[in-house]
């Protein structure tokens, strides 16, 4: 089986798979949001995508066949479209993980510490 | 597909498309925050040492997506300037990515709660001590 074409999906798998425990650790809290989620990530997915079907339309970039699944969406890659979706996902559990350590730092650490069946 | 035309280098500025759209990207971000939605994250420690960390991985994702020995993604050499670093990654990349993360932060923050309401959602069952003039509980 040919796993090389599905580079660019696992790289983008990958991605969710390093950022999970930001959500469960750290407490996040962004996919625990789905609405505001789906909302966040619906306007950057609409512009970008629109984006990269000019860009590719113009010929700014093209992906190497060989590192693609070749599922196009009209000319765009659905691997784009995890793009657009997997990287905001990425971009804000990183975002909350900050705001929660620098303001939110006892109810981090209360967290942690119940996790590791620490303390209530 | 097949290989990027080299000799293309005639009009130099005018045809680095990704560059110029790029950074009109990244200037339509701050605008919608500066004049729209004005959330005031660029004034806060919080979203630039995000953003730091969102650059260094930024940095390895790209990077193996736009590597030149086996690119995932292929650019058009006389569509940008050409500048790549580190590794392989075209700096035009960090704006594009700029725009992107942040715009979806902004978004996010616009939707979540008001600034005045920074009770940490996990309270335990405290009472709501307003802080606000506001009357209504």
């Amino acid at each position: 089986m040919d796993l090389d074409r599905f580079q660019y999906l696992i790289l983008m798998a990958l991605c969710l798979v390093v950022t999970l425990p930001l959500e469960i650790l750290l407490g996040a809290r962004v996919w625990a949001q789905p609405r505001r989620l789906l909302t966040a990530i619906a306007i950057p997915v609409a512009v970008f995508v629109v984006w990269d079907v000019i860009a590719i339309a113009r010929d700014h970039w093209t992906y190497g066949p060989r590192y693609v699944t070749g599922w196009d969406l009209g000319n765009l890659p659905v691997e784009e479209l995890a793009f657009f979706v997997v990287i905001p996902i990425c971009g804000l559990l990183t975002y909350e993980s900050v705001r929660r350590i620098l303001t939110e730092w006892d109810d981090v650490w209360a967290r942690l510490r119940r996790l590791v069946g620490l303390g209530r | 597909m097949g290989p990027p035309q080299a000799p293309g280098r005639a009009g130099a500025l005018g045809s680095v498309e990704y560059t110029w759209a790029a950074v009109a990207g990244v200037v339509a971000v701050v605008l919608l925050e500066v004049l729209w939605l004005r959330t005031g994250i660029f004034r806060t420690a919080t979203f630039w040492i995000a953003y730091g960390i969102v650059v260094f991985f930024q940095v390895l994702v790209d990077g193996w997506l736009t590597k030149l020995s086996s690119p995932i993604v292929i650019y058009n050499e006389d569509k940008f300037t050409g500048w790549r670093a580190p590794f392989d990654v075209p700096v035009e990349d960090y704006l594009f990515g700029f725009a992107l993360v942040t715009l979806t932060i902004l978004v996010w923050v616009r939707l979540g709660r008001p600034a005045r309401d920074r009770r940490p959602p996990t309270g335990a069952g405290s009472s709501r001590t307003g802080t606000g003039p506001s009357p209504r509980r």
